[in-house]
C-alpha cells in the first residue's frame, strides 16, 4: 500500500482530510491539484474551506537581484526562532513561448528544507491575466488549511505580477537595493501604492542611504501619504534588520483588526474576480466565432462604434455565444 | 475538465555530493525548460534528505542529478531514502561523466537511465518526458 | 572583405586580389561567413593588408620586451622548457607520496597537489560520506597528512603547485611541516593554484567556501603574509580556466581573467601595497580549448594587454610586473567519451595551441579524463604526448614561431579589441568584484554556453564521434577505475582519529579562539592567525569552520 496520494481517484474529502492533518506528501498533491484547476481542485478547495482564514498571508515583491529570496529566507529563519510554522509560495515566470520555467528561488532558502516547520513550494506563473493570481491564492487556502501560521508569497516585480500580489497576501512588502535607479523610477507607477511596508535590502551598500532618502520622499508625495508606512532596512545575508522586519510585519497584521481583515478579504476577493472574470473573457472572445461578434466588431472597425461602447454592448449581451 | 494531462511536467534538477561545478546542470535546466517543463533548481551540494524532502513538497515528476566527479557513488542512498519515504516510483536520472563499472551499478540500484557526454537535446529531453509521464500516470492509477 | 584599395607598397597587390577574389567566388558562391568561438568572423585568407611589418615595433618588438606579444622572457622555451605539470593527487597521502616519487625519479621538479573534494569544499574526513573519500584526490587534513605527502622529499627542492583554495590551509599545512622538518620558509617556492575566489564564484564551482566580501580580506591577507614571509611562494594565480571550461569564449574568459587581475591589483593597492613589489608574484591560469588559431591569439593578446595594464594602470616600472605568467591546462570540455582514443589527438592539437601561445608551464589532460578519474597508463600519455612535441617535433626551438603570419597577427589584434570592449564592460560595472556580485559576468558566460551547445546541438559545431562521424559500436577500451578501498579510508579515519587525541587541545582550543577573534577584528591578518592555528595542530576543516562561522558560508551567487 502507498501512502502517496493519487488525488484523481481519491474523494477529495479524504485529501482533504488528510492535508488538514498536515501529512506533507498530500499538501504537495493538493497544491497541484488546485494549481491546475477544474472540478477537482474546486471540490478540494470547497472540501478544505472551513480550515482556512487562520494563516497570515505575507506578500513580498521586488525587481530581480534585490535579494527578495535571500530576504525570505532569512525571514524564515526569523519566524522558527519564534517557533512559528512557515510556508513560502516562490513564484517565478513562465516562458510565454513554450510554457516551460526554471524554478530557482529555493536556492537561497537551502537551510531550512529539512525543517518539519517549513513549506516551500516554487509556483510558475504559467500564463498571465490573473492566472497567477488565482493559483497562488488556491495554493495558499491549500497551506492555509494544512496549519502552516505564516504564508509568504514571493513574487518577482517586474511588470504586472507585482500588483498581482496584493491580490492575495495580507500584508505587502515591497523590496528594493540601492543603486537600482530604474527600479525606483518603476515604483512610482504603483508599487509604493501598495506597499504595507518598504524595505531597502543590502544596507551595507553604501548606496543605501541616498535609496532610503529617495523613498522617503517618494512616500511622502503619495496620494495617500497618511497611511503610514515603516521604511526598513536590511542585509539579509548578515541577518541584519530581520527581526525589525518581523515585528513591522506583526505590526501591520496586527492593525489589520478583525474588521479590516474581512474588509481585506472582501477587497481581494473582489479584486480576484476582476481579473479571472477579465481573464474569461479574454479567452472566450479569442474562441469565438460568431455573426454577433462580427457584427460588433465590423462596426468597430467602421468607426461607428467606439471601444468603450463595445465592450459594455459585450459584458451585456451574449455576442460570444456560438452560433 | 480534465487539466492534468495538460499540467507541465516537473521536474527536480540538482547536485549531490562535493562537485559544485553546474554547466552541465543549468544546459539541462534550460532545455527542458525550453521544452514545456517546470524546473525547480537548487543549488550544488545537497544532501541526500534534502533532496527526499525537495522532490515532495514540490511534487515533482522526476529527479535529475548531475555528477561530473564522483558524487554519482552517492545515488543509491537517494534511491534507498526515496523508496524510505514512499516515492520509489519517482524516476531518477543522472547526467555527467558516469565511468561504465558504475553505470552497471546504478542502474542495478534502480537509476532510470545515466547520460554521458555528448547526450543530445532531443534525447535528453525525450527521455525525461516519458519517464516523467509513465511516473504521472502510475502515480494516477495508483490504488490504495 | 575589405574592397577599397590596399594602398600598399607591392606593385600588381590590388589586381592580383582582384583576381583572386572573382575566382574564389566562383568557386565559393554561396559561402556562408565563418565564426570562431568568440565571435570573430574569419576570413579565407590574409595578406599584407592586414599586417604589415611597419608596425612590428609598436605590435610585437622583442620577447621579454615592449609589448611582450612574442613571450615574456628573452630566451622563452630555448631557454627554459615550460614546465610539465600532471596534476596528482588520489586517495590517502600515502598514494600521493607513492606518485609523487615516481614523477620526481624521473625527472620531475615541479609537482603539483590535488586534494580530495572533500578538502575542497573545506570539510575534514569525518565530515563527509565515506564512499567520496580519495577518489578525486589526496585526503589531506593535518600536518601529519602533509608530512606523510611529502615523506621523503625535501619540499624546499620542489616548486609545488598547491590547489589551495582560499583560506589557503594547505599552504599553512606545508608551512607547519617546513618548521617540524626546520626549513625556513624563505626557501620554499610554489604558487597557491587555486586562490582567485572571484572565478570560483562565477563558475559556481566547488572551490569557494567563505562569503564574497571576506573572500576578498583573507586573499589579500595571503598576498601580504606570503609577500613577507614565504616571498618564493606566487599566492595569485589568477584563473581563466573555471570560467572558459563554465562556457565563456576564449576572449571572454581572458577579459574576465584580466578584469579579476586588475581587482586583485587594485584591492592590494588600496592595502597600501606596491604594485612593483606584488606584481611580479601574480600567476595565470588558463584552459586551451581546440580553436587551434583562437586559443594562439588569446595569449598573445592577453599578454599584451597585461603588459600595457601593468604599466599604464598601475604604473608598474619593475620590468617582471609586466610578465604576464601562465599555466595552462588542455581543456577537458572538448574531449569525448565516444571513441575516447581520439581525444589524444585532441589534446595534442590542445597542448600546440598553447606551447605557439607562449605558455609557461603546461598540464596535458589525459584522454580518459572524460570516462572517469584518469588512470596511470593515460597519464602517462598525456605526459609523453609534451614530450614528443617538445623533443620529437621541436616546437619550442623557435620563439613565437607564428608570429608575423597574417592571419595570426591580424586575429591577435581583433581578439585584443574584443577583450578590450569586454574589460570595458567590467568597469562600466564598477569592476570585477562587483560585476560578478550583480550576476552579471555569469549572465554572460551562461549565454556563451547556451549559444555554443546550440551550436553542437545543430551541427554547426562538429564534435567527431558525437554529432559526426559516429559509430554504430563505439567500443573503444574504457578506463578501469582505482578507488581507494574502504579498509585504506578507515585506517585514513582512524588516523584523523589518533592526530585530535594525541595533539595538544587546549592549544588548538586558543588558536582557534584566536583566529576568530582575529576574523571579527577589522584590520589584522586572518591568514597569519590561521597559519599559528595550523602550527597549532588545528586541522583544515577546523579552521575553515571557524572562518565559515565568522565571515558567511559561500554560496552560489547565481542561477540560471
Amino acid at each position: 500500500m502507498s501512502v502517496r496520494p493519487a488525488v484523481e481517484s481519491w474523494g477529495a474529502s479524504d485529501l482533504a482530510a488528510r492535508v488538514r492533518a498536515g501529512n506533507r506528501a498530500s499538501i504537495a498533491r493538493a497544491i497541484s491539484t488546485v494549481e491546475a484547476g477544474g472540478k477537482a481542485s474546486a471540490e478540494l478547495l470547497k472540501a478544505l474551506h472551513e480550515a482556512t482564514g487562520r494563516a497570515r498571508l505575507f506578500g513580498i515583491t521586488g525587481a530581480p537581484g534585490v535579494g527578495k529570496s535571500t530576504l525570505v529566507g532569512a525571514l524564515i529563519a526569523e519566524l522558527r526562532n519564534g517557533y512559528q510554522s512557515v510556508a513560502v509560495i516562490a513564484v517565478d515566470p513562465s516562458s510565454p513561448v513554450t510554457g516551460g520555467a526554471i524554478l530557482g528561488d529555493r536556492v537561497r532558502m537551502t537551510q531550512h528544507v529539512e525543517d518539519d516547520g517549513v513549506f516551500i513550494r516554487s509556483l510558475a506563473s504559467r500564463g498571465s491575466g490573473g492566472g497567477l493570481s488565482l493559483a497562488t491564492s488556491r495554493v495558499a487556502e491549500v497551506l492555509d488549511a494544512a496549519g502552516l501560521e505564516n504564508v509568504i508569497i514571493e513574487t518577482v516585480g517586474a511588470g504586472q505580477s507585482e500588483i498581482d500580489v496584493i491580490d492575495v497576501a495580507d500584508i505587502t512588502t515591497v523590496v528594493c537595493a540601492p543603486g537600482l535607479g530604474d527600479d525606483i523610477q518603476a515604483m512610482k507607477a504603483g508599487l509604493l501604492e501598495v506597499a504595507d511596508v518598504l524595505v531597502v535590502n543590502k544596507a551595507d551598500d553604501p548606496m543605501a542611504t541616498l535609496t532610503v532618502n529617495q523613498l522617503e520622499s517618494m512616500l511622502a508625495l503619495r496620494s495617500d501619504a497618511g497611511r503610514k508606512v515603516p521604511l526598513l532596512k536590511t542585509a539579509a545575508r548578515d541577518a541584519v534588520g530581520i527581526p525589525e522586519l518581523a515585528d513591522a510585519l506583526n505590526q501591520a497584521f496586527e492593525k489589520l483588526d478583525q474588521q479590516g481583515r474581512a474588509e481585506r478579504r472582501l477587497q481581494r476577493m473582489q479584486r480576484l474576480l476582476a481579473t479571472v472574470a477579465g481573464g474569461i473573457v479574454a479567452r472566450r472572445l479569442k474562441a469565438t466565432r460568431g455573426r454577433r461578434l462580427d457584427q460588433l466588431l465590423t462596426r468597430m472597425a467602421a468607426g461607428e462604434l467606439d471601444v468603450e461602447t463595445a465592450a459594455v454592448a459585450l459584458l451585456k449581451s451574449d455576442v460570444w455565444r456560438q452560433d | 475538465m480534465s487539466t492534468s494531462a495538460q499540467r507541465p511536467y516537473r521536474v527536480l534538477v540538482s547536485k549531490i555530493g562535493l562537485d559544485g561545478h553546474d554547466r552541465g546542470s543549468r544546459i539541462v535546466a534550460a532545455y527542458l525548460r525550453d521544452a514545456g517543463m517546470e524546473v525547480i533548481y537548487t543549488a550544488p551540494w545537497q544532501e541526500v534528505q534534502a533532496l527526499v524532502r525537495m522532490a515532495s513538497d514540490e511534487d515533482v515528476d522526476l529527479i535529475g542529478i548531475s555528477s561530473l566527479a564522483t558524487d554519482h557513488l552517492l545515488l543509491p542512498k537517494l534511491l534507498e531514502a526515496l523508496r524510505a519515504a514512499d516515492l520509489g516510483d519517482l524516476p531518477v536520472v543522472v547526467g555527467g561523466i558516469v565511468p561504465d563499472e558504475d553505470e552497471q551499478a546504478l542502474i542495478e540500484a534502480g537509476v532510470r537511465r545515466v547520460f554521458h557526454p555528448g547526450s543530445s537535446r532531443d534525447e535528453i529531453v525525450s527521455t525525461v518526458a516519458a519517464l516523467a509521464a509513465e511516473a504521472r500516470i502510475q502515480r494516477k492509477t495508483e490504488s490504495f | 572583405m575589405r574592397r577599397q584599395p590596399s594602398q600598399l607598397p607591392l606593385p600588381g597587390f590590388d589586381q592580383a586580389r582582384a583576381e583572386w577574389r572573382r575566382a574564389y567566388g566562383e568557386q565559393l558562391p554561396e559561402e556562408r561567413p565563418i565564426f570562431n568561438r568568440s565571435g570573430i568572423e574569419i576570413a579565407p585568407l590574409y595578406t599584407p593588408e592586414h599586417f604589415s611589418d611597419e608596425r612590428y615595433m609598436d605590435a610585437l618588438g622583442f620577447p621579454g620586451h615592449g609589448p611582450m606579444t612574442r613571450g615574456i622572457y628573452p630566451s622563452m622555451h630555448r631557454g627554459r622548457a615550460w614546465s610539465q605539470r600532471q596534476l596528482i593527487g588520489l586517495g590517502v597521502p600515502e598514494d600521493y607520496n607513492r606518485r609523487l616519487k615516481r614523477i620526481l625519479a624521473s625527472g620531475g621538479t615541479a609537482v603539483s597537489l590535488i586534494p580530495c573534494n572533500s578538502v575542497y569544499r573545506g570539510l575534514d574526513a569525518d565530515q563527509v560520506d565515506p564512499l567520496l573519500l580519495g577518489t578525486c584526490g589526496a585526503v589531506v587534513n593535518t600536518v601529519d597528512d602533509m608530512d606523510a605527502c611529502f615523506a621523503d622529499v625535501a619540499v624546499d627542492e620542489l616548486s609545488t603547485a598547491m590547489n589551495d583554495p582560499l583560506p589557503f590551509t594547505l599552504l599553512a599545512l606545508l608551512l607547519a611541516v617546513s618548521d617540524r622538518r626546520g626549513i625556513p620558509w624563505t626557501k620554499l617556492t610554489g604558487t597557491s593554484n587555486q586562490s582567485d575566489y572571484i572565478s570560483h564564484f562565477v563558475a559556481n564551482h566547488m572551490f569557494f567556501r567563505i562569503a564574497l566580501p571576506g573572500s576578498r580580506r583573507i586573499l589579500i591577507d595571503h598576498i601580504e603574509f606570503t609577500n613577507r614571509h614565504v616571498p618564493g611562494w606566487n599566492p595569485v594565480s589568477v584563473v581563466g580556466q573555471h570560467m572558459q571550461q563554465a562556457g565563456a569564449t576564449p576572449a571572454e574568459a581572458m577579459a574576465f581573467t584580466l578584469c579579476t587581475a586588475v581587482q586583485y591589483a587594485e584591492d592590494c593597492i588600496a592595502r597600501g601595497m606596491d604594485p612593483d613589489t606584488f606584481l611580479p608574484r601574480f600567476t595565470f591560469f588558463f584552459d586551451i580549448s581546440i580553436s587551434f588559431f583562437e586559443e594562439i591569439a588569446k595569449f598573445r593578446a592577453g599578454r599584451r594587454i597585461w603588459a600595457r595594464i601593468v604599466r599604464q594602470r598601475f604604473g608598474a616600472r619593475n620590468p617582471r610586473a609586466a610578465r604576464f605568467k601562465f599555466h595552462a591546462q588542455t581543456s577537458g570540455v572538448d574531449l569525448t567519451r565516444q571513441q575516447p582514443y581520439n581525444n589524444i589527438a585532441r589534446v595534442t592539437a590542445q597542448a600546440m595551441a598553447g606551447i605557439f601561445g607562449g605558455l609557461q608551464s603546461l598540464h596535458t589532460d589525459a584522454y580518459d579524463e572524460v570516462l572517469s578519474v584518469p588512470t596511470e597508463h593515460a597519464a602517462r600519455i598525456a605526459v609523453c604526448t609534451q614530450n614528443i612535441l617538445r623533443e620529437e617535433a621541436q616546437l619550442g626551438d623557435v620563439i613565437d614561431p607564428l608570429g608575423g603570419s597574417y592571419y595570426l597577427e591580424h586575429l591577435t589584434n581583433e581578439t585584443e579589441a574584443l577583450i578590450e570592449s569586454l574589460i570595458a564592460k567590467v568597469d562600466d560595472a564598477g569592476g570585477m568584484y562587483r560585476a560578478v556580485e550583480t550576476g552579471l559576468v555569469q549572465t554572460m558566460i551562461g549565454e556563451s554556453a547556451m549559444r555554443f551547445q546550440a551550436r553542437v546541438d545543430n551541427g554547426e559545431q562538429t564534435v567527431v564521434g558525437v554529432n559526426k562521424y559516429r559509430l554504430e559500436e563505439d567500443s573503444d577500451a574504457r578506463a578501469s577505475l582505482k578507488r581507494p578501498s574502504p579498509e585504506k579510508i578507515e585506517a585514513q579515519l582512524e588516523s584523523l582519529r589518533q592526530y585530535k587525541k594525541g595533539r595538544d587541545s587546549a592549544a588548538v582550543q586558543r588558536a582557534l579562539e584566536t583566529l576568530t577573534r582575529v576574523a571579527d577584528s577589522e584590520n589584522e591578518n586572518v591568514y597569519a592567525a590561521l597559519v599559528e592555528a595550523t602550527i597549532a595542530g588545528a586541522t583544515h576543516g577546523e579552521v575553515v569552520a571557524v572562518l565559515r562561522r565568522e565571515m558567511g558560508d559561500g554560496e552560489p551567487l547565481i542561477v540560471p
